[in-house]
Formats: C-alpha cells, sequence, structure tokens
C-alpha cells in the first residue's frame, strides 16, 4: 500500500499516480508546483517545526488553532468528531470550539459552522463544512457543503471572516 | 491446413537449426503457460492457437522442410518494430498484489517514406452520414463542403462511398473508384435533412459497400460521422462492428454536438481499431474530416493487433493506446485491434498489468505480447513480433526511476481515469465521490496549467453538487480533452 502525501488516500503498491487526487506517488517529480502563502507574524514562530505539513496527526496529537489578530491560542485534543461554530442564547449545542470571545458573531461564524473529523484508522483529520452561510476556505479554496478535506498541519482555515491557523503538537 | 502468415520459429523462440526435442521442449515450456485449462485470458488463447499451429508445422518434417525452402526465396521486405518498456525491471518481494506497466511501442520501418507509401496503399473509403433533422442547416453543409474537399484529395486510385441515414439509410453515392469528381460533388450536395437518427440502418448500409471492394491491398476504413443518439440498436451495430474487424474494416467514430452517444461510439470504434472523436462545433468538421483522411492515405501496415497474455496469476487491469488517437481499448478480447500503423508514427500502448503477492526472489515471466499486421511494403505479408517479459523479484529492490515516457504518459492518464470514475460515480448515484473527483481533477488541472480545461472541471463539480447532474457539453468536453493531453507526451507524436 502507498499512502498519498497529497491526500493521504491508500493507492496499490506499484502506481505511479494516486487514483484519488492525480499527483504522482514518488516524491521526486522535478515540476511538482506547491501553493505559498505568505505567513503573518503572530504565527511565524508556531510554523518552524519539523512535522509541518504533514497529514499524519498521532493518537496522542493535539490541534492547535490560531486565531488571527489574537495572541490567544486553543489547545485541544480532537474527538471522532469536533464542532466548530458559536455559542448564544439560541443555539441548540454547544460547539466543542466556541469561538464566540475572538468575534465569531461579527466575523460571521454560522452556529454550526464546520467540523473536524478523525479518522483514527489513517491517522488523519478531515474538515467540513457544515453548511454555514458564510461558507468554509481551506487554504484559501472554498468548500463545497458535507465534502471532507484532509487537514495539514500549517492550514489556514478561514469560516466566514474569521481567518485561523492549524498546526498539529505532539 | 491453416495458413501460417508468421514466422513459427520467432513463436516458440528457437533458432532455425533447432532440433526436434528443442522445439518440442519448447512448445511445451509455452503451453504450460498459454494452454487455456492454466490461463484464463483471452490474449493467451489467441497465442496458444498461435503456438500449437507452429508447433503443428514445425514438428512435421515434410512441412518444416517447404517452409524452411519458401522462406529462403522471399527477399528481404521491410518490417515494423517492436519494443515493450516496463515500468520497472526488478520488483520488491512484497506480501500484497502489485501494480506494473509496460508501455508497448510499434514502429514502422524507417526506411519506409510517405511518397512510396501512398502508391502501395490504396483507399476503399465509405462515409456514413447523419443527415437526420438536427443536422439542418450549419451541420449539414458543413459536412457537404468536408465530403468535397475529400472527394477533392482522392485519386482515381481509390473507392469511395457515401451513405446517408436518418430513420433509414441510402446509398449517396455506390462505392466505385473517383474518377467522375463532378458527379460525386453533385450528389452529395443533394442531401437534405430530415427524419431523425438510426445508426443501424447506416452503418449496416456503408459497411455493405465497402465490402463490395474489400481487399487486403487496401485500406479498408469507414467514417460514420453523427450528431444524435440512436435508440435500442446499439448491439446490434456492435455486432457489425465485430463482423467488419473480421474482415479487416476499420470504423472511426466522429460525434458532433453534444447529444451523441459517447461511450458507444468509443466502444465500435475501439473494436475496429479506429479512433473516436468529439467535435464540438460545425466549424471544426472540415478540417478534422479531412486530417482523419489524410492520416489514411499513409499506411505502412493495416489490420494491426496486439495481443496481451499475461501469466496465469497476473492479470490485466487495463489497455490504453496512447498515440497515434488516445483512446481506452477493451481488455477482455484477445487480440486487440490498432488499426493501421501510419509511416513515421508510432502506435503507443500502455498496459497495466497486477502482478500478485510474491514468494520467492529471483527471475519470473510476467507474460508474452504479441503484436501482427499486413506491411504493405512487403508484398503484403503478415508478420509478427513477439515478446517475453520478464523481471527479477528481489527482497530490497534497488530504488529505479520510471522511465520519462511511461511518467509523462500516466500522469496524464491519471486525469482520464479521474473523470472516468467521477462519470461512474454519477451514474451510481454517488454525488458526494463525484464532486469531490471533479474537485480534485479541477485542482489536478490547474496545477498543470491547463486552466480552461481546470476551469471546466470546476465548473462541473459545482454544478453536479447542487443538480446532481452533469451537462452533456461539458462532460463530453472534459472526457476528451484530457485524453488529448496524452497527444502531447507520448513517443508516437515525435515525428509528427
Amino acid at each position: 500500500m502507498i499512502i498519498c502525501p497529497y491526500c493521504a488516500c491508500n493507492n496499490k503498491e506499484g502506481m505511479l499516480y494516486c487514483e484519488e487526487c492525480g499527483r504522482p506517488l514518488n516524491s521526486s517529480e522535478p515540476n511538482a508546483t506547491l501553493p505559498t502563502r505568505q505567513l503573518n507574524s503572530s504565527s511565524d514562530n508556531a510554523t518552524v517545526h519539523a512535522t509541518w505539513g504533514t497529514a499524519r496527526f498521532d493518537a496522542n496529537a493535539q490541534i492547535v488553532m490560531h486565531v488571527r489578530d489574537s495572541t490567544e491560542t486553543i489547545v485541544l485534543k480532537p474527538d471522532q468528531t469536533t464542532l466548530v461554530g458559536r455559542y448564544d442564547s439560541s443555539s441548540t449545542q454547544r460547539p466543542d470550539v466556541d469561538l464566540t470571545p475572538y468575534g465569531a458573531l461579527e466575523k460571521g461564524v454560522s452556529r454550526v459552522h464546520a467540523a473536524i473529523y478523525r479518522n483514527e484508522e489513517t491517522d488523519t483529520l478531515t474538515l467540513v463544512d457544515m453548511g454555514s452561510a458564510n461558507g468554509t476556505h481551506l487554504n484559501g479554496q472554498r468548500l463545497l457543503p458535507d465534502q471532507p478535506r484532509v487537514l495539514r498541519d500549517g492550514d489556514e482555515i478561514r469560516l466566514g471572516k474569521m481567518v485561523t491557523h492549524i498546526y498539529f503538537k505532539t | 491446413m491453416k495458413r501460417i502468415d508468421f514466422n513459427p520459429y520467432i513463436l516458440l523462440s528457437v533458432a532455425p537449426t533447432a532440433s526436434a526435442d528443442d522445439i518440442k521442449a519448447a512448445y511445451r515450456r509455452a503451453a504450460r503457460r498459454l494452454h487455456p485449462d492454466a490461463n484464463r485470458s483471452p490474449g493467451a488463447a489467441v497465442q496458444f492457437q498461435d503456438i500449437t499451429t507452429a508447433f503443428d508445422l514445425l514438428s512435421d518434417d515434410a512441412k518444416r522442410a517447404e517452409y524452411d525452402a519458401d522462406i529462403k526465396e522471399q527477399p528481404e521486405g521491410m518490417a515494423f518494430n517492436f519494443r515493450v518498456i516496463p515500468s520497472k525491471r526488478t520488483i520488491g518481494l512484497l506480501p500484497e498484489p502489485q501494480v506494473f506497466y509496460l508501455l508497448a511501442d510499434i514502429i514502422p520501418d524507417a526506411r519506409a517514406n510517405e511518397a512510396t507509401q501512398k502508391r502501395e496503399s490504396r483507399l476503399n473509403l465509405t462515409l456514413i452520414l447523419d443527415h437526420s433533422n438536427s443536422m439542418s442547416g450549419n451541420r449539414l453543409d458543413r459536412v457537404k463542403i468536408a465530403t468535397h474537399q475529400i472527394i477533392d484529395q482522392l485519386s482515381s486510385e481509390d473507392i469511395l462511398s457515401v451513405v446517408a441515414f436518418n430513420d433509414f439509410a441510402e446509398v449517396v453515392i455506390p462505392a466505385t473508384t473517383v474518377t467522375d469528381k463532378a458527379a460525386m460533388k453533385a450528389r452529395v450536395s443533394m442531401m437534405m435533412a430530415a427524419g431523425s437518427t438510426e445508426i443501424f440502418q447506416g452503418l449496416s448500409l456503408g459497411l455493405q459497400q465497402n465490402r463490395q471492394f474489400l481487399a487486403p491491398r487496401l485500406v479498408n476504413h469507414v467514417i460514420l460521422l453523427t450528431d444524435g443518439r440512436t435508440y435500442g440498436d446499439e448491439d446490434r451495430c456492435l455486432d457489425l462492428a465485430r463482423e467488419a474487424t473480421k474482415d479487416g474494416i476499420s470504423i472511426s467514430a466522429m460525434g458532433l454536438g453534444q447529444e451523441w452517444n459517447d461511450k458507444f461510439l468509443d466502444e465500435l470504434a475501439s473494436l475496429t481499431g479506429g479512433s473516436s472523436a468529439y467535435v464540438q462545433s460545425s466549424s471544426a468538421v472540415v478540417a478534422f474530416l479531412n486530417e482523419h483522411v489524410r492520416s489514411l492515405a499513409n499506411v505502412f501496415a493495416e489490420r494491426m493487433t496486439l495481443s496481451v497474455a499475461p501469466d496465469p496469476d497476473v492479470r490485466v487491469e487495463s489497455v490504453f493506446k496512447l498515440a497515434p488517437n488516445p483512446q481506452p481499448l477493451p481488455v477482455d478480447i484477445g487480440s486487440i485491434s490498432l488499426g493501421s500503423l501510419q509511416v513515421n508514427r508510432t502506435i503507443s500502448v500502455l498496459i497495466q498489468l497486477e502482478v500478485p503477492k510474491l514468494e520467492k526472489e529471483g527471475f519470473r515471466t510476467i507474460g508474452r505480447l504479441a503484436a501482427s499486421g499486413d506491411v504493405f511494403a512487403n508484398r503484403l505479408q503478415r508478420q509478427q513480433s513477439v515478446t517475453e517479459i520478464a523481471l527479477e523479484v528481489m527482497a530490497e529492490p534497488p530504488v529505479e526511476e520510471p522511465p520519462t515516457a511511461i511518467l509523462d504518459a500516466l500522469g496524464k492518464l491519471t486525469l482520464y481515469r479521474m473523470q472516468e470514475r467521477a462519470n461512474e460515480a454519477l451514474e451510481n448515484g454517488d454525488v458526494r465521490e463525484a464532486t469531490r473527483l471533479f474537485e480534485n481533477l479541477a485542482t489536478r488541472l490547474f496545477e498543470l496549467g491547463e486552466s480552461d480545461l481546470a476551469q471546466q472541471a470546476r465548473a462541473e463539480a459545482e454544478q453536479v453538487a447542487y443538480t446532481k447532474s452533469l451537462s452533456d457539453k461539458g462532460r463530453k468536453a472534459i472526457k476528451y480533452q484530457t485524453r488529448h493531453l496524452l497527444l502531447a507526451s507520448g513517443s508516437g507524436e515525435a515525428s509528427a
């Protein structure tokens, strides 16, 4: 079995390109183009560690979530499903990550905005938009509702207008 | 006795001087791998017949002497070369199945040139033209112009017939040599659009016309042009195509606009070794048909076939023609038709095989590949070339970079497969899977700099997510354009 370094899908041994995402499975392709993005200062110190970019999320790893323009970080150990949103008096359930203190209402975060699923078999996390009003963007790309995407260390998640960065801590 | 039209020594991989015992041993060895009881693959069945015919001939002293004498008399002619490149030379000793690729190139003799071949390979061409109601106006006009230009292009040695069909078929130009060009053009001009599309009628009458001049000395080719969907007669059409292949007729299919059934036309064409194409706008028809007919005139060898006989435990997963016309080929038939081999153009085929879990180190065979065809320059002698594929199995194989030709082709083929799988998912009602695959396809296309196609894939992904269906236009555009990406790679185009 070969695990695709880009999308973490399983491919049969001997395959040269991932059947799911079409990218080469051997890492030495010379003309692979990788997206770049500017890092802002608040997250710079957190990005300098070895696992940056990995999709592997070990059994006892933790998620570190940075909300842009805030000094605090949210650290959590994800369950199988981690709901992200904001809590107010008319909410029916409290999200696992409540973004109200970070100005979620003004920035257009829905009550149940997105979810992070944990797959213990493949040791990966996926991000799903839960049909939010203002959308969820992963690294600048808008997610379609109910379409899971693999999360990687260092990814940028935008919920409405709120920009956050995700890091894995082992 | 069955006429033997290939070299029996090559088939059994023995020297022309081999003793009777050597020949028997060679036959036994090959039969163990290819006998239908041991090997279920259709390619093996075809090759088993070949080696048995070869053995029958060589094991009979009188026949063998006769054959040897025959061979001496024949002058040395031109031949095609058959080259097979594996994706790696050594494979790992793994406790699980693994995938493995072969790139098979059939290369015409470099001495052949277009000028001499044009005289050698004459054309027996049939055009089957849809003139149903939907063709009215611009489309039919363009088809008429294209047909006129084809008539101009042909010489008095070539044979042309034209059949028009809607829900019933008629002969516009009966099969004849192209001498009275003006009269032929006049007949084409009289075609009028009416009725609905029923391909069986047209195909059956067209093949009947083509058969009137059917000869091995000719390039027997049928071009079917349609813009509509035929209902209920697809299977009968495919039966006609199978019969046509046996007679050495190849069929190319061209779909115009959005309505036609691409799956059906693809199958029809690939069964016979012809090509299938999507002509998006009617303005492209003229150039497209002309180019297609021109390519038919430079034929080095006709009725090329490829048979893939994997070892009993190896499985053929897919066969795809990379050049000259990229298209998927059927895996479930013994000898795969590849149509004609053109001068200065290579036919390239990529084969995906699955090797089972391996138990011991050392060399092992994977399978046999055979290519055959009638070479025009060589008095139409049928030639066959056989290659054995063997690999070394090692517990820790050295790291080797797959050949660039395979990497290039496969990178693009993977994209074609993604759209294919997305379509399958959609047919099975799995909207989520289809959306995801189209999204992935769009992302990958963007990365490769194919932004127009990527936009289209992205638009389709959204369309699928919201409406649970695809636009006919978008689906065909993505299918044929991802296939078209392969043209840029593949060694077959290098000399074009």
